[in-house]
């Protein structure tokens, strides 16, 4: 057998990474403020082999490493994240061969630290300083990792997502060209959300290189938000990759929504979507109820299983207890 | 317009020239050991904060003796220079700055820039490996209480407006939209301000690469933007002390302000006051 995206038979499960050929699914929502005028689309960055959009931009980097040999004589992977890239890079290693070392902050949910743990990566979990510093939320493991890999650099490379740019051309590559070929050209509004901003810069360069006059919207989440990988624009310091001539829009949404839109998704459209997913929702529904006319792409970066505890404590009668 | 003190400063690039020298010593100083452990400048030992640094059964500095026993353990002897370099801007390194100009060590400096510079200087490196340092005696001086401003004082200062109080905490803090950052648990009771003092966060004395801003530019923020009165004493705090010593380290060594005192007490002790007005 070979491999065939039609039939769905791999050879590895690296093959199985997203792109034009084989792109992530597209749903349509259909309840939740549905309308003829500004149908909304959400790719569901979930249904990639390893849970979420972050694939896209770990093989990205992890190729970019190995075709500039900085991967040979054992050496291995250390990066900073919320979660996602780290099971990603940990994932990819498990295949291909390469040990992961990843540097998370202590408020990442016990799910992901889970999963990083079964998936055998060394796991650094850096406690929250007791005074953290406004604006450089993250700054903690991007050290921690850099330390890593300048203490060891026979051991460790770091790939380092908030800086690289293989996390855009990632999305340039994939993402773009998927949304474009998905929606037959006619997209008109991205919906999506900032962490890194590879995705929003590398899909928003693409598509606007296709039609200039689409809008790409960026929804953020109020200050103060405990988002799992998202950033207020406050917080982008840390990432190079924020290019906000590439966004026509910012719209912060209060993060608590973020939760209530999760249930709607689950309860009324089927849709197993994270925390992440349901601010970008909000984002677009409140662009349609603005009268925005066209097509709307959200995109939803990963799935609820990992928020479980996360739901439980932001949901009122959601409780562990009720749930455990 | 030099520094009042230049000689407490010293920059990446000499530490790198100076490592190893007879004499001269590194101290890494952090809220606890993750990063030392992973990887520090090479011959430099490592200070934990939370439990070096502190009295763990009263809430102090360390005792004289601690103090003696923590040095002399890590063969640095009085004669010594010691350089401090830190996480998070420095912040516990320049606590550690304090802690040692209370006990008298005559020669210390901070590394400009700290941790995050050297980390981000590509001729510098990190090693993993300890260094062994013979212990030797060290003998501290009687502490010099002139540099820690205690709650009476705050509360009579606070009162006459005299000396000058600096909160240095976050402008949310400050105004006491929040008790503490976000993420951190509420240590105290209140929210607001020492009455009397004025915001400048401790972030506005450094660039962005972590390095003091040039003097003319601290006489700017702290002197006339501030309205410091670099003539009267003044106490810088935070919440626990530690962003405040990097302020108190402006204050005193940047800008020459000779009275100038940090209250480590901070919000954690005043905020928690009862019958104790607090300004929001």
């Amino acid at each position: 057998m070979v491999m065939n995206h039609d039939t769905r038979v791999y050879d590895n499960i690296v093959e199985m990474l997203p792109d034009e050929a084989n792109p992530s699914p597209m749903v349509r929502i259909n309840r939740l403020g549905a309308t003829s005028g500004f149908p909304l689309y959400a790719k569901l960055e979930w249904m990639n082999p390893f849970g979420s959009v972050k694939d896209r931009a770990a093989l990205g980097m992890l190729r970019d490493l190995q075709h500039r040999g900085a991967l040979r004589n054992g050496r291995g992977l250390v990066e900073p994240t919320s979660g996602n890239t780290g099971i990603s890079l940990a994932a990819l290693g498990a295949a291909l061969g390469y040990p992961v070392r990843a540097v998370v902050p202590e408020r990442v949910p016990e799910e992901k630290k889970a999963i990083l743990r079964i998936l055998g990566a060394e796991l650094d979990v850096v406690a929250d300083a007791l005074c953290p510093m406004p604006g450089q939320t993250g700054g903690g493991t991007i050290n921690l990792a850099k330390t890593h890999a300048k203490a060891q650099p026979d051991r460790y490379v770091m790939p380092n997502q908030y800086e690289n740019p293989e996390n855009v051309l990632a999305h340039f590559r994939t993402t773009g060209p998927e949304i474009w070929r998905q929606t037959e050209g006619k997209i008109t509004h991205l919906f999506v959300s900032l962490g890194t901003c590879g995705t929003v810069s590398g899909t928003s360069r693409f598509l606007k290189g296709r039609n200039p006059a689409v809008k790409v919207i960026a929804v953020q989440p109020s200050e103060g938000h405990d988002i799992p990988g998202l950033r207020n624009t406050s917080e982008l310091d840390v990432s190079t990759l924020f290019d906000r001539t590439l966004i026509d829009d910012i719209v912060e949404i209060p993060y608590e929504l973020a939760c209530v839109r999760v249930l709607d998704l689950c309860r009324r459209e089927g849709l197993l979507a994270g925390p992440s997913s349901g601010l970008v929702l909000e984002g677009a529904l409140r662009a349609q109820t603005d009268g925005a006319r066209g097509l709307g792409v959200m995109i939803f970066p990963d799935g609820l299983f990992k928020y479980v505890g996360y739901i439980a404590k932001h949901v009122k009668g959601i409780t562990e207890e009720a749930l455990f | 317009m030099p520094y009042a003190h230049p000689e407490v400063l010293v920059e990446t690039d000499w530490v790198k020239e100076n490592i190893g020298k007879p004499g001269i010593r590194l101290v890494e100083v952090d809220v606890d050991l993750q990063a030392y452990d992973a990887g520090h400048i090479p011959g430099a030992v490592g200070f934990n904060w939370q439990k070096d640094l502190q009295d763990q059964l009263t809430r102090d500095i360390i005792s004289r003796a601690a103090f003696e026993k923590l040095l002399g353990g890590a063969g640095i002897s009085p004669r010594d220079t010691v350089v401090l370099y830190g996480d998070n801007n420095n912040w516990f390194a320049a606590y550690g700055f304090w802690l040692f100009k209370i006990y008298g060590h005559e020669n210390v400096k901070l590394m400009n820039g700290g941790r995050q510079k050297w980390l981000n200087e590509q001729d510098k490196t990190f090693t993993k490996d300890k260094p062994y340092h013979s212990p030797v005696l060290y003998t501290a001086k009687p502490p010099n209480e002139g540099l820690r401003a205690r709650l009476s004082e705050v509360i009579g200062a606070s009162g006459e407006r005299n000396p000058n109080l600096v909160d240095v905490r976050s402008n949310d803090e400050y105004t006491g939209k929040i008790i503490a950052p976000p993420g951190m648990s509420e240590t105290a009771q209140r929210a607001g301000h020492i009455p009397g003092a004025v915001s400048v966060p401790w972030s506005t004395a450094v660039d962005k690469d972590g390095r003091f801003k040039s003097a003319e530019e601290l006489a700017e923020i702290y002197l006339k933007k501030g309205g410091i009165d670099s003539k009267k004493p003044v106490i810088a705090y935070c919440r626990i002390g530690e962003r405040s010593s990097h302020t108190w380290f402006v204050l005193k060594y940047l800008l020459g302000i000779e009275n100038a005192k940090n209250y480590d007490g901070s919000w954690t002790e005043y905020g928690n006051l009862v019958a104790v007005p607090i300004e929001k």
